[in-house]
This record gives structure tokens, C-alpha cells and sequence, in this order.
């Protein structure tokens, strides 16, 4: 009896969990891939939600690698090289100060539509445009007087870009910029712009896929219930080079549950969570991704010891790299002794193979760590290394928590100091911290927007709002204003190699490490570019081989 | 009756105005605002504070705010550009309701059932086993078991979907994960309360009536037992259809939960206060339902008799 009704009961439970089943809010996603209906379909997932798709006011990896799918520059950069996009051909001025770009007239958007100077003219204005409000407004400070409208200085018309036909856009530029071609076609802040979408959607434009037409390859047909579908845009103008049918992006938060998904099929590229890249030894690849870490080291602080060369030399010296890696992150980074990310284009090479920079050994130099630190305490009448406290700033992100306390046990164990960890926030940190110059010794990291050493020497220009350790050294200052005028291309990456030496030298900041990202992707999937300044995954020209 | 719930309405929509005012002024005092990250610049900050009005007396932005909010308008999102903290809690709320859904009808029944069978087989085998299910479930964190019923049903024995929220299919893995702790928790307070109104008296008479077990179990103890599971039920549903932060991100479900982390991390104030009300008004509204249920449930508590 007991059973009988224990059993009804149970399968009444069941009826009606099954019953409120039968309904699911639709997603529109049909969840399989395509395969075996001929089509070509790419799935991938991220773990930070696009924060935008309005081309002008991307501010994130995963914002712009969306552009770059469903945008056409003038140029297009894949995997650092620099091939003509709307742009068929152009020419640059004796000077390096004016560009004048033709382009081709069998451009189209994905309304059919032809692609005209003038979309690209009230693209960059409005970025420009302090109204528009965009986060990466600064990417424009490249054209004439893109700073002074930017501050609101100056009148938008006085921006350095004209369209003088619909196929000829001219435009000039503050400065001779080596890497101009390269940014704006790895950039969708300079991604062209249709006035009149613009104009009717108003603050609603590109809130959702349907709400924009799209210039680049790929057009987005859905972007809702964290899915991003990319179809083939047959007005294309190089359609014939794009072999994908489709891309489904997903954001799915945690890594691990995107590794499970790759596991079970249903997605064809998966970044490895790094607590997992030792089991994936065997299988992974991986790329750099461009981050750089290191500790910014304030040079005006409070705390005098670090206003001391010697002692911030005797910092540098006493890290054992090798054993940090190891330590902090299982050894899947590469250790680093320097500022500019090796892999930066550099006279027809990269960065790392073209100079050698003198800096500390990987392993440390105990002895030499040493040699600073007495001196250091004797400059500053200091008589105990174990009086020095110092203090590092670091968010409350696990793997940055980590970090510091192997920086911690490392360098108090080889020089005898003290060093304590202070924890915020992440937006603390960018807050108020490093703008305010509110730390001693910081833990932080910077990646490349462009593919040139400045973007990362300018941390330590002695005006550049981006100097948080407040460095100022008028050699540096000098170098950088100079290199930003010469034209002879190889003289000014000597330049800019010199001031990437002469802040070693000065022990102005401690590097630390440079990013590998590992990855798995489906055998027959090829043609998947990564880069690493503005994007890494870029797969525009994938193609699934059967 | 009428006028006890007017009565209540109406204290409810002035605890949703104290509470709305109070976030307001309380999140500007966190550190930070919503405009950091390492690449912003000073002059282009200045631009976005001026874009969502932030460089206006804080007094006037708190109007502004609340004429809004009369409309339904809960402003745009900082962080999410060009889109409305409405558009985002639309698209996010059928898919975190719908798993509550699931999640709580599979929670009270199963619940429901095991408290009672564990109460009238107390100290034999099954209710042992009841109460090994109920503290299992309150002790397991749901995204361990979140996590352990995608390794086994998804990845390992390849039954369900690993994750998303596309179909039938997709919904029974995360409905379980999150039904599992409401079910333990409903399954042990119907025990108690079960095994509480079998003393009393009115069950003795029923007894000596000679009624069946049946009928005493169905008609008088279940009535009186199920009253501190409806108390529990206001603030569970609240929070249950609302969505959960770690059931969907593991089940990687386009649900509302992570915008409450998510907002208060990124200082976007519009989706922090957007989220408090929308939240608030919710749980209001269920514990409002509540209180009238008792009055049906129970004759005792019949309000007009109050």
C-alpha cells in the first residue's frame, strides 16, 4: 500500500517537473553545428561578454574581434600583415603626415549599398566626437587635431579627414605613424560608418544585430541570449576568399564549462583554462597573446627606498624569473626581463630577433642584488635590510593574489626585506590607485593596441596620463618626442630600443612575465589567424576541411 | 481583506522607494566609478561622465533618476553600451524564471513527498534515507553538484547537454543542480513540521474517529505541516526565479544572474539599482502572495479576522 502510494506520488512529481518542460523561452539556436548539412560552420566561446557591438566604442579584445569580422577597414591586418581592405591602394606624403587612400568601387554593405570616403570620414569624426562619449576615443589621437577635438578644444570639422570624392578619402595625420596602416585595419574604431543607420536608430544604433549593416565580411544575424551568429556577407567585396558559411560565438562564463562543451562536441576552439594546460600538454597550441606583466614601481612614493635606483635595481636582480613562473603560474608563461613585447613588428622582423636588450639574468643575480642593496643602504643611511618594508598593490583576482605572494616569498628571502601585500579592487586599481599614484610597488600588465614598441614605452612618458609610477627621465621624454617625428622608420625603432634599455638600467618597473594563451581546436578546422595587439583569435579565413 | 492588502501594497512600494533610494546614494560611495579600466584616458572619462550626466549635482541625477523610474525606465547600462538595463533584464529573465520554475516545482513536490514519507516512517529504514537526501543536498554547495552532474550525465555518459539552454533536454541538468538544496531544505522542514502536528491533539481525535491513515496524513496532518514551508516559499522563489549567479554560469545559461555580481564589480550603477529593484519589487510581491496563501491554507489566520 505504502509503496503504491509512494510510487503515484513520485510519478505525479515527475508529470509535472515535465510538464512546465515543455516550453523552453526560445533561443533560436538549433545547437547542432551544421555538420552534415554541407554547410561550414565555426563555434567558439569567450569568457568576457562583448561589451558593445558599435564599432566606435569597443573597448575590449573580444569587442574588436567581433568588428574585425563583420567590419571592413580601409586596410585589413591579418595576423600582422597589412593587406588592402576597401582601400585598393594609396600613397603616403614625403613627410609621413598625409595618406591619401582610393578606394574600390565595387565595395559594398551588406544592404548593397556602396561603400563611399564619406562613411569613413563620419566614422572617425564621431570617435572623435566628445558627444559620442566612446572609451577608446584616444585611438584617435593619430589624425589631426583628434586630441583637441577630443577634449573639446576644437570644432569636430577641424578633424584630419576629408573625403574628397567617394573614392578618395584624404588624411592627415599628427604625427608620421609607421603603424598607421597596420592600426586601422586591426582597429573597428576606424571600421567605416553609415550615417544614415547611425542617424535612425539613434542611441538604440547596433544595440542589437538587426540594428546596423556591415561592410566586412561576415554580417551578424543574431546577438541575443549571449550568442553572436557571423553569416557570410555575399556583398562582400573578396567573398570569394571567406569560406565559412557561418561563425557562432558564445559567451560562456567559466572556462571549465567551455572545455566540457569542447569536450563533448559542441564547440571547435576552446581556450585552456591555465589550472588545466598541464593536462593538455600533449594536445594544446598556443600563442601570445601580446600581455605583458610587470610591477609598476612608484618613483615618487613616499616610501624613499624606492625612490633609490640601486634599490630598485637590487628588486630587479633578486627575482628569480624562472622560479617565480613556476611558482605563480605553473610555468605556462614566459618569464620576461623586459617592457616590449618580443613578438612586435620591428625592420622587416620582430622586436625580440632584431635587438638584444642587456637586462637581469632570468634566474636572478644574487650577488649583484646584493651589491645594489648595499649600496642603496648605504646612500640611504640605512643599516638593516630588515628595517626596508616595502609594499605591493595587487587586486583581489586570484591568479593576481598569487602573484603577489610568490613576489613576496621570493624577494624577502633574497634580500631580507620586508614586503607586504595590500589587496583592492579591480576597480580600484584603475580607479584611483595607479591614476592617483596611490602604491608603492603595483602589479599590473598592459597590452598593445598597436603593432609598435610605444604602446608600451609610453607607460613611462613623463606626461602621458598612462604613467602611473610617475617616471620621469627627460632622456626618455626626449627619445619618445623625437621618435615620433622621425620617418626614417629603422632609426626611430633604434630609438625606441634605447628607451626601452635606458629603463632597465634605471630599474624603473619590474617585468616580470609575457602571456602564453593555450588553445585546442577541431582538426578540420584551419585557416585560424591570432595577433597580438587589439585581437587574438581571428578567423575570418577559417575553413572546416572534412 | 481589500483592505489589508491595500495595505500592504502600499508599505511595499514605500520599501521599494526607501530601497531604491538608498542604493542610489550608497553605490556612489563605493571606490571607484563605472568608467575604469586600464586604457581610459582622463579627458575621455571626463566625456563619458558627462554623456551619463554624472557631472550634474548629485541631488538633480537622483531626481532624474527617479522620474525614470515612475516610467519604468531603468536607464542604459555603463558597461554595456547602447543597451537599456531593460532590454537587458528582458532577454535575461524568461530564461532564469523558466529554470526556477522547473527547479522549484521539482524542489516543493519531491520535497514535499519526502518529508512527509520520512515523517510517517520515522526511525525506519526510508526515513533514514529521506534524511540522507536532505542533508546531502543542504551540504553539497550547488556548484559542486552543478559541476558533478556535468562531468557524469554530460560529459562521461554523453545523456545530456553539457550546457546552454536551448531545449527540453538542456533544462533538466541545471533544474536539478538547483532544485537539489530548496528540495533538502523543503523535505526536512515538512519533517519536522510533520512529525510536530502528529502530537497534537486534533490528530488523536481523528484517529480515535477511526479515520484511515490516509485520509488523517492527506486531510489534517499535511494542511497543518505545509504552513513553514509556505513562510520559506516567498523569499526561495524570489530568489530562485530570479536567477542564480552559479548554476548559470556553469551551465553556461543566458540567465540574470551574473548581472548582480557582475554590476556591483563594474560599478554600473544603472544595472545595480535596475537589479535591486527589480529583485526587490520580486520579493515583495512573493512574500505579499505568501500572506494571503496563509489565509487560504490556514482558516485561523484568515485576515479579516485579524
Amino acid at each position: 500500500m505504502k509503496k503504491r502510494v509512494l510510487a503515484a506520488v513520485l510519478s505525479m512529481a515527475m508529470v509535472a517537473a515535465l510538464a512546465t518542460g515543455c516550453s523552453t523561452p526560445s533561443a533560436g539556436g538549433s545547437g547542432d553545428s551544421g555538420d552534415g548539412s554541407g554547410e561550414k560552420v565555426f563555434r567558439y566561446a569567450v569568457n568576457t561578454e562583448p561589451t558593445t557591438l558599435d564599432p566606435t566604442k569597443g573597448q575590449s579584445i573580444g569587442d574588436n574581434e567581433i568588428q574585425h569580422a563583420v567590419t571592413e577597414g580601409l586596410t585589413r591586418t591579418t595576423a600582422g600583415e597589412v593587406n588592402p581592405g576597401v582601400a585598393e591602394e594609396w600613397e603616403i606624403s614625403e613627410d609621413g603626415l598625409t595618406y591619401t587612400f582610393h578606394l574600390r568601387e565595387d565595395a559594398k554593405w551588406s544592404d548593397g549599398e556602396p561603400i563611399t570616403a564619406a562613411d569613413y570620414e563620419y566614422s572617425w569624426k564621431r570617435l572623435v566626437n566628445p558627444e559620442t562619449a566612446s572609451p577608446y576615443a584616444f585611438i584617435g589621437d593619430y589624425l589631426k587635431n583628434g586630441y583637441a577635438i577630443e577634449t573639446g578644444t576644437m570644432d569636430v570639422d577641424e578633424l584630419g579627414v576629408k573625403a574628397v570624392d567617394d573614392t578618395t578619402l584624404e588624411v592627415t595625420l599628427e604625427n608620421p605613424t609607421p603603424y598607421f596602416l597596420s592600426l586601422i585595419g586591426s582597429s573597428g574604431q576606424y571600421a567605416p560608418l553609415r550615417q544614415d543607420i547611425v542617424e535612425e536608430y539613434g542611441t538604440d544604433f547596433a544595440a542589437t544585430a538587426d540594428k546596423n549593416v556591415y561592410s566586412g565580411p561576415f554580417k551578424m544575424t543574431k546577438s541575443e541570449n549571449n550568442e553572436w551568429y557571423f553569416e557570410k556577407n555575399e556583398n562582400y567585396w573578396d567573398a570569394d576568399s571567406i569560406k565559412l558559411d557561418r561563425c557562432e560565438l558564445s559567451y560562456v562564463e567559466k572556462p571549465d564549462t567551455q572545455l566540457s562543451m569542447y569536450e563533448a562536441g559542441d564547440l571547435d576552439y576552446v581556450q585552456v583554462p591555465t589550472a588545466y594546460v598541464p593536462d593538455y600538454e600533449d594536445t594544446a597550441e598556443k600563442f601570445m597573446n601580446g600581455n605583458v606583466d610587470f610591477c609598476y614601481i612608484n618613483s615618487q612614493s613616499d616610501n624613499v627606498v624606492l625612490q633609490n635606483k640601486n634599490f630598485r635595481l637590487a628588486l630587479n636582480y633578486a627575482l628569480d624569473r624562472n622560479s617565480y613562473n613556476e611558482l605563480a603560474n605553473t610555468g605556462i608563461y614566459e618569464p620576461m626581463n623586459k617592457l616590449v613585447f618580443p613578438g612586435l613588428q620591428a625592420k622587416g622582423s620582430t622586436y625580440g630577433e632584431v635587438y638584444d636588450v642587456e637586462s637581469y639574468p632570468l634566474d636572478g643575480d644574487q650577488d649583484k642584488a646584493m651589491e645594489y642593496l648595499n649600496a642603496a643602504m648605504s646612500e640611504l643611511g640605512i643599516a638593516n635590510a630588515s628595517d626596508i618594508e616595502v609594499e605591493l598593490t595587487t587586486t583581489d583576482a586570484e591568479s593576481s593574489k598569487k602573484i603577489a605572494e610568490v613576489i613576496q616569498e621570493l624577494l624577502q628571502s633574497a634580500l631580507g626585506i620586508k614586503v607586504n601585500i595590500r589587496q583592492v579592487t579591480y576597480a580600484e586599481i584603475y580607479g584611483t590607485v595607479f591614476p592617483e599614484h596611490d602604491f608603492e610597488i603595483g602589479y599590473g600588465g598592459w597590452g598593445a593596441d598597436y603593432d609598435d614598441p610605444y604602446s608600451y614605452l609610453e607607460l613611462f612618458k613623463g606626461d602621458s596620463s598612462y604613467n602611473y609610477s610617475q617616471y620621469v627621465n627627460p632622456e626618455v621624454d626626449e627619445l619618445l618626442k623625437a621618435s615620433q617625428t622621425e620617418t626614417d622608420t629603422d632609426a626611430r625603432m633604434d630609438m625606441l630600443n634605447q628607451v626601452e634599455q635606458i629603463l632597465l638600467d634605471d630599474g624603473a618597473f619590474i617585468p616580470l612575465q609575457a602571456r602564453n594563451i593555450f588553445y585546442l581546436i577541431d582538426d578540420d578546422v584551419t585557416g585560424v589567424n591570432f595577433y597580438y595587439c587589439s585581437l587574438n583569435i581571428d578567423w575570418v579565413y577559417a575553413d572546416i576541411t572534412e | 481583506m481589500l483592505k489589508y492588502v491595500t495595505k500592504r501594497v502600499v508599505a511595499a512600494i514605500l520599501t521599494l522607494f526607501a530601497l531604491v533610494t538608498i542604493v542610489f546614494f550608497l553605490v556612489r560611495l563605493m571606490p571607484g566609478d563605472p568608467f575604469t579600466s586600464a586604457k581610459l584616458t582622463k579627458e575621455v572619462a571626463a566625456n563619458m561622465n558627462a554623456y551619463y550626466g554624472f557631472d550634474k549635482p548629485l541631488i538633480q541625477q537622483y531626481f532624474t533618476y527617479m522620474g525614470n523610474l515612475l516610467h519604468g525606465n531603468f536607464g542604459y547600462s555603463m558597461k554595456y553600451t547602447n543597451k537599456t538595463v531593460n532590454y537587458i533584464i528582458g532577454q535575461t529573465f524568461p530564461f532564469s524564471a523558466d529554470l526556477g520554475i522547473r527547479a522549484l516545482v521539482l524542489a516543493v513536490s519531491l520535497g514535499l513527498v519526502l518529508g512527509i514519507i520520512a515523517a510517517r516512517n520515522r526511525g525506519k529504514k526510508l526515513d533514514f534515507f529521506c534524511v540522507l537526501i536532505a542533508i546531502i543536498g543542504t551540504s553539497i554547495p550547488d556548484f559542486i553538484m552543478g559541476a558533478l552532474l556535468q562531468y557524469f550525465f554530460g560529459i562521461k555518459w554523453g545523456l545530456l547537454p553539457v550546457a546552454k539552454y536551448l531545449g527540453f533536454e538542456y533544462t533538466i541538468l541545471p533544474a536539478c543542480a538547483l532544485a537539489f538544496y530548496t528540495l533538502a531544505s523543503v523535505s526536512r522542514i515538512m519533517r519536522a513540521s510533520m512529525l510536530e502536528v502528529t502530537s497534537q491533539d486534533y490528530i488523536k481525535t481523528a484517529r480515535s474517529k477511526g479515520l484511515s491513515e490516509l485520509r488523517i496524513t492527506g486531510k489534517h496532518q499535511i494542511r497543518n505541516a505545509i504552513m513553514p514551508v509556505m513562510t520559506m516559499m516567498g523569499p526561495t522563489v524570489a530568489s530562485v526565479l530570479t536567477g542564480t549567479f552559479v548554476i548559470e554560469a556553469i551551465f553556461a545559461i543566458p540567465g540574470m544572474g551574473k548581472y548582480y555580481v557582475e554590476s556591483v564589480n563594474n560599478n554600473d550603477y544603472a544595472m545595480i539599482l535596475g537589479m535591486t529593484v527589480f529583485y526587490g519589487f520580486f520579493l515583495v510581491l512573493c512574500n505579499l502572495i505568501v500572506d494571503i496563501l496563509y489565509g487560504v491554507a490556514d482558516p485561523r489566520v484568515r485576515i479579516g479576522k485579524r
